[in-house]
């Protein structure tokens, strides 16, 4: 059996959070802009859960289990925007929204 | 037989290498084969729409209503009600009553918003 | 130690009754109310929703004080008074939503507006990382729909979509840091953290740690460069919303950021007082007080959109009070609470005008308040008020606010080091500031009405939010011992 060692889950919690960060920053689709924000989350929790681990406090652990909430009421609220905004736009590229620049 | 204990994660590259050379591999003889005995011959039939069983109508990119994702939610709330649920009833005999009024406050909060959704017609498919 | 319940439920009582008001708010509207008209069902929210606010207002007042649930909760001075303020502005917020346009839901309207509420009397008071982060993604979330409330124009739920987007990347970096910091000292208690960061130096994982949750609060708190937001959601948010944005959320949110930081990471403050300061979190938030101090008040000069200049005014208000959070681990929070509450209420007090004068068409742009004084007397003396305050005119709440936050700032080490030339550049924008507020108030008080333009008919309780927002910012102009008595 192999173990990571910490410093492992951390350099791969940082890689999830810099993929998801440079994916909010690029891409134009609100959705995949969206799962790209859903990735930064995912990322912490990783984090949360290898320190947790290290640390042998279950601190992190609970903090992980709201984080899932959270990040589920954040799918809704976010695709209850998009879904609104669709109905009146048609569209949900980032760059075609831009009624709001004078 | 014992593995030399080189890098612990040695075995993990030696089956990266196996996991992109044997699809590789695969794809190698499909283009072959393809080369050789199966020339294209595109034709209406082949270019459709794929549908089991009966004849396709109308073009595969249609928009889904926008109404599954309301269910999806609802769903996803109890879903991840669950989550708070399971750890609670693990500990339920070691925790004082007040965890439990904690616990029904929530599920209660949860309940109403069922019952929100639910008189505002949004269970209803149209 | 087993957990006090008991004390966990009497403490949250404020809480409860909000909560205990949406849901009766949301009841009424589904059962009995279900036939009248939205204007009826918005008024019966309302009532059941300020009720709510100050049956909160009053258990706050006679609640339990200090550590709540083994310190999860602090009920300090700085957590009852901002809390106070909080469901102060909520209640002007419902005033100013009786005269805004009726939304389509009305009882959920006000219900978000409860739950946004309860998230940020949850972290006036929070002192642990995990009630912190969700608490603020409670009130966040809440903002997030209330921007969008207003499903028939676009601009509304673009403004809603960029908010969150924004608003969601804050989140995920705030939680990035609260996980280092967790992995650094193996607590979410934030006194517990103090302790252990005492005992081990500025390590670079701390650093990563302080640049997120900094980032974080820079997105939620609109400063400088991490504003991009602001102006979109002030401009494309229903009236209403946009007002409890620009208030409640700010005063909430610069509690428990001063809170995070001071007691929680003074271990890794740094130094701003002299030149040769040290490094830590203090210099990175001087630096964003002073990009957000510039760039606010230098954007809003170009604006011809009057809730864009408000938004890039606020942006130059959040430099304002990081000053006065840097100032607070010498004198106290007092300072800058007092700036972020008599803000939020000159705040509110501009969007109500704004929501008034927008019964009688669209208003957008300065030109649109033109001849103000002609069309509603009140509603043009009302907004000088509110301007003049903004801009830190005597004898007026904003004055005072920008004088002891500024003089906090000044004692730090004087003219010695960056916090003192920070103070001195925010004096000197404040002129700067007063010329944009005069543009404002020169449309509203001395241009001629355009032919069109009609009387402005206030209604009753708007006429009541607006004065009682003028009244109480005359009144801790003119006595600000009444607030800087609560610490």
């Amino acid at each position: 059996m192999i173990t990571a060692s910490l410093n492992e889950y951390l350099v791969i919690s940082g890689v999830l959070f810099a993929l998801g960060f440079f994916g909010v920053l690029l891409r134009r689709n609100t959705l995949v802009v969206f799962m790209c924000l859903e990735l930064m989350l995912v990322a912490s929790t990783l984090a949360l859960v290898a320190f947790s681990r290290f640390n042998g406090t279950m601190d992190g652990n609970v903090f992980v289990f709201f984080i899932l909430t959270v990040a589920a009421a954040e799918v809704a609220v976010g695709l209850a925007i998009i879904v609104a905004l669709f109905r009146l736009r048609q569209t949900i590229q980032l760059d075609e929204l831009n009624s709001l620049k004078n | 037989m014992t593995l030399p204990s080189a890098h612990p994660y040695a075995f993990l590259a030696l089956f990266a290498l196996v996991a992109i050379a044997f699809p590789l591999l695969l794809l190698a003889v499909a283009q072959l084969w393809f080369r050789f005995f199966q020339p294209p011959k595109p034709s209406a039939t082949k270019n459709d729409v794929y549908e089991c069983g009966v004849a396709p109508t109308g073009d595969s990119w249609i928009q889904f209503k926008a109404h599954y994702y309301l269910y999806a939610i609802l769903f996803l709330i109890f879903d991840v009600e669950v989550l708070f649920l399971l750890p609670f009833a693990v500990t339920f005999t070691t925790l004082p009553a007040g965890a439990l009024v904690a616990m029904l406050v929530f599920i209660l909060l949860l309940a109403e918003g069922l019952v929100w959704a639910w008189h505002r017609g949004h269970l209803e498919w149209k | 130690m087993s957990p006090d319940y008991t004390g966990l439920f009497q403490a949250l009582r404020p809480e409860t009754s909000l909560l205990f008001g949406a849901l009766v708010a949301l009841g009424l509207d589904l059962s009995l109310f279900r036939r009248h008209t939205s204007g009826e069902r918005l008024n019966l929210a309302l009532w059941i929703g300020a009720l709510a606010v100050l049956a909160a207002g009053a258990h706050v007042w006679f609640g339990p004080h200090g550590p709540i649930f083994g310190g999860v909760l602090i009920l300090d001075p700085l957590a009852v008074a901002t809390r106070l303020g909080v469901l102060a502005l909520t209640l002007l917020t419902l005033g100013v939503a009786t005269a805004a346009r009726t939304p389509r839901n009305p009882a959920e309207y006000v219900a978000i507006i409860l739950f946004a509420t309860t998230g940020f009397m949850l972290m006036a008071a929070a002192q642990q990382l995990l009630l912190a982060f969700l608490a603020l993604e409670l009130a966040s979330l809440s903002l997030y729909v209330l921007a969008g409330f207003d499903k028939t124009r676009p601009e509304s739920a673009e403004a809603a979509l960029k908010y969150f987007l924004f608003g969601g990347m804050a989140a995920a970096f705030l939680l990035f840091g609260f996980s280092l910091i967790y992995g650094l000292t193996g607590s979410i208690e934030l006194l517990e953290i103090a302790r252990q960061l005492t005992l081990q130096g500025l390590s670079p994982l701390l650093v990563v740690a302080l640049v997120m949750v900094l980032v974080a609060f820079g997105f939620k708190a609109a400063a400088a460069p991490f504003h991009l937001w602001a102006p979109d959601v002030y401009e494309g948010a229903p009236t209403p919303s946009a007002a409890f944005i620009a208030s409640a959320s700010k005063l909430a949110g610069f509690t428990l950021f001063a809170r995070l930081l001071w007691p929680g990471l003074r271990a890794a403050a740094g130094n701003v007082s002299t030149l040769h300061g040290a490094p830590g979190w203090l210099p990175a938030v001087a630096v964003i007080s002073a990009v957000s101090l510039l760039l606010g008040n230098f954007a809003a000069l170009a604006q011809t959109n009057v809730r864009r200049l408000l938004a890039y005014s606020a942006i130059a208000h959040a430099g304002a009070l990081l000053l006065g959070v840097i100032a607070a681990g010498r004198s106290g929070p007092a300072p800058f609470f007092f700036y972020a509450a008599t803000y939020g209420l000159a705040t509110v007090g501009a969007f109500g005008v704004l929501a008034v004068v927008e019964r009688t068409g669209s208003c957008q742009k300065i030109t649109d308040l033109a001849g103000l004084h002609r069309r509603s007397p009140l509603l043009a003396g009302c907004l000088a008020i509110f301007m003049l305050s903004l801009a830190g005119i005597p004898p007026l709440a904003g004055f005072f606010g920008k004088f002891t936050v500024f003089a906090a700032a000044l004692q730090l080490g004087g003219l010695a080091g960056p916090a003192g030339w920070l103070a001195f550049l925010a004096i000197a924008l404040s002129a700067l500031a007063l010329y944009y507020y005069l543009i404002v108030l020169k449309q509203a008080l001395v241009a001629p009405p355009t032919a069109n333009a009609s009387r402005i008919v206030v209604p009753t309780l708007a006429r009541f939010t607006l004065m009682a927002a003028a009244g109480l910012i005359v009144l801790f102009g003119v006595a600000p011992s009444l607030l800087l008595d609560l610490f």
